[in-house]
Order: structure tokens, then C-alpha cells, then sequence
């Protein structure tokens, strides 16, 4: 089976079915998708902001990766879900679409600058930990993270106009 | 002037027609509006968890809401501003919407709350433990978080309502 038709089967599951054609359910999985997505961006911005020599509430880096980090990816965790059921909803189009194409680049390209991240300079953390501005390294990754997570959001947005 | 001749009065001026007219403005406006709530939210969720006794309970309350407020404040000024220019262009759908109106309560809602229990805790001789309304730091702090979900789902369903 190619991915066409996988695609255009996920659309005709009753769940894909009651999203597209019920009054409700598309905006009400649109509202949790914006919160989960503002939390996600919200929460790593802050870490992102410290990471590129901007001071936040904890004084350390670690300390403050280690706290904001559950809530980034509870978050990321019910944008993927909702995610997952608004393009369900409409599959064949949305894989289609470039703008759509794009965002899943952007994303898997923010998971691949975090994992770098988490075997680079997050390895030494301890060396940079209270250090301001922090090392090259980590303030490439930190400017990376942000500019890729705005363009999420702006891809995002686009692909409801589209 | 009532509500509905200002709104066809608005809806006619040639500066609302153009951010109707020219395809890309009120996706850009979007853009900035969600990128301007992801601050927000990011500033809100520290601070609030802060106050209400969830994150970093090891720092003072007043250096975390000393540096998340000027952050609010400024996104707050950007979400003004894009706000008020998509409601420009398209007086029609969004003035006489009662989701709309319900919005903006639930946003002076959220503003009091910042300007009562946070706002103090700017001024460097200020002790949160000597407050006289200690006890509804908490329950604000929680309301506060509540009312900005709210305001996120408003905001996302005045799109599907006239």
C-alpha cells in the first residue's frame, strides 16, 4: 500500500469521518492544539532565551532545562495528538499541501538541533552551567531552537490559509 | 453612534479594506498575534506556578515575577495592536461577536489579576509574607492560568462564530 492510499483509508475511518463532518469537534481540537502549541514554543523560548546569554529565574542552565522540560513535552506530547486528529481529518490534502510539508521539515529539523544539543553541549553542562553569555555551542542551539520553533508557528498559521 | 454604524463605518474605510483585500496581511497579523500569546503564556505559566507554590519554590517570588511582567506587558502591547487590526478588517465578524466581547472580560480579568498580585511584588522592599492577601495569592495564581486558557479558546472560536 503507498502512502496515498494509506492516507486517503486514515480519512475514511469513522474518528477522521466525526472530525471532518461534526459542527464542533475540528475547532474545539484546533483550541487545545494553539494551547499545547503556545506552551510548548512558550516553555522552550524561555530555556532557548538563557541558552543564547539571556538571564532568566534560575541563575543555572540545568537547573532550569530540568524544570521547564516536563512541561514542554506533556505539551508537545497533546500537540502531536491533536495534531494527529486534525490531519487525519483531511489527510490526502494536508500531505499535499507544501506549506504542511514544510512544518514537518521545521520539526524534524528542531528535534535533530535538540538531540545535538543533548549530546554536545548538554554533556559539559557543568562546565557552563552559571556561565553568561554560555558557550558558542550552546548559544547556536538555543538561536537554532528559537528561530525554528517561530517558523513552526508561522508555517502553522499559513497552512489554515492555504 | 451605535455599535452597528460604527462597524459599517469601520468596514468601509479604506484602511480596513486593504487589510481584507491584500491576501497576506491578516495571515502575517495571525502569525505575530500567536507568536506575541506564546510570550505571554510562557510568562504566564512560570510566574503563576511560581506564585501558586509549583515550580521553583527555592527563589523568591519577587525575582521570578520581576522578570517575566516586562515580557507580558510587551506582548501584551503587540497582541493590542495586531488584535485591534485584524478587528479593522473585519469589524463585521468580530464587534458584534459575543465570543469576542466575552475575550476581552476574560483578558481584563487576567490584567486585574496581574495588576493585584503581581505588580506589587515589583517594588524591592515589598515581602509577599507580610501581605495582608497572602492567602489569595494561590487561588489568583491558579484563576490567572484559567482565565489565559480561556481567553486561548475564545480567541480560536470567534473564528467559527458570527
Amino acid at each position: 500500500m503507498d502512502l496515498l492510499s494509506f492516507f486517503q483509508s486514515l480519512e475514511e475511518t469513522s474518528i477522521a469521518l466525526a472530525i471532518k463532518e461534526g459542527d464542533s469537534f475540528f475547532p474545539w481540537l484546533e483550541s487545545i492544539h494553539v494551547l499545547a502549541i503556545t506552551l510548548v514554543v512558550g516553555t522552550i523560548a524561555i530555556v532557548d532565551l538563557r541558552l543564547i546569554g539571556y538571564p532568566s529565574h534560575r541563575r543555572g542552565a540545568r537547573q532550569l532545562i530540568v524544570e521547564l522540560l516536563p512541561y514542554t513535552w506533556a505539551a508537545f506530547v497533546v500537540a502531536v495528538i491533536t495534531g494527529v486528529l486534525l490531519f487525519i481529518s483531511n489527510a490526502v490534502k494536508y500531505a499535499e499541501n507544501p506549506l504542511f510539508l514544510i512544518k514537518m521539515g521545521l520539526l524534524v529539523a528542531a528535534g535533530l538541533n535538540m538531540a545535538v544539543f543533548h549530546v554536545g553541549a548538554y554533556r559539559k553542562i557543568t562546565e557552563w552551567d552559571d556561565m553568561l553569555p554560555p558557550p558558542a555551542s550552546a548559544r547556536v542551539a538555543g538561536a537554532s531552537s528559537l528561530f525554528l520553533w517561530i517558523c513552526v508557528i508561522i508555517f502553522g498559521r499559513w497552512i489554515g490559509f492555504s | 453612534m451605535t455599535l452597528q454604524s460604527f462597524t459599517t463605518w469601520l468596514y468601509a474605510t479604506p484602511f480596513a479594506t486593504m487589510i481584507r483585500d491584500v491576501p497576506w496581511i491578516i495571515p502575517s497579523i495571525q502569525c505575530i498575534h500567536i507568536l506575541a500569546i506564546t510570550v505571554v503564556v510562557g510568562s504566564a505559566l512560570v510566574s503563576d506556578l511560581r506564585l501558586a507554590g509549583v515550580l521553583a519554590r527555592d527563589t523568591m517570588p519577587n525575582a521570578v515575577v520581576r522578570r517575566y511582567l516586562r515580557w507580558m506587558w510587551g506582548a501584551l502591547v503587540v497582541l493590542l495592536i495586531t488584535g485591534a487590526l485584524m478587528a479593522t478588517g473585519e469589524p463585521d465578524r468580530v464587534l458584534t461577536n459575543s465570543l469576542f466581547w466575552l475575550k476581552m472580560g476574560l483578558i481584563t480579568v487576567a490584567c486585574l489579576l496581574t495588576w493585584f498580585f503581581r505588580r506589587p511584588l515589583l517594588h524591592p522592599e515589598f515581602k509577599l509574607e507580610h501581605a495582608r492577601w497572602r492567602p489569595f495569592v494561590k487561588p489568583a495564581a491558579w484563576l490567572s492560568l484559567a482565565v489565559w486558557v480561556c481567553v486561548i479558546f475564545c480567541g480560536r472560536w470567534i473564528a467559527y462564530t458570527i
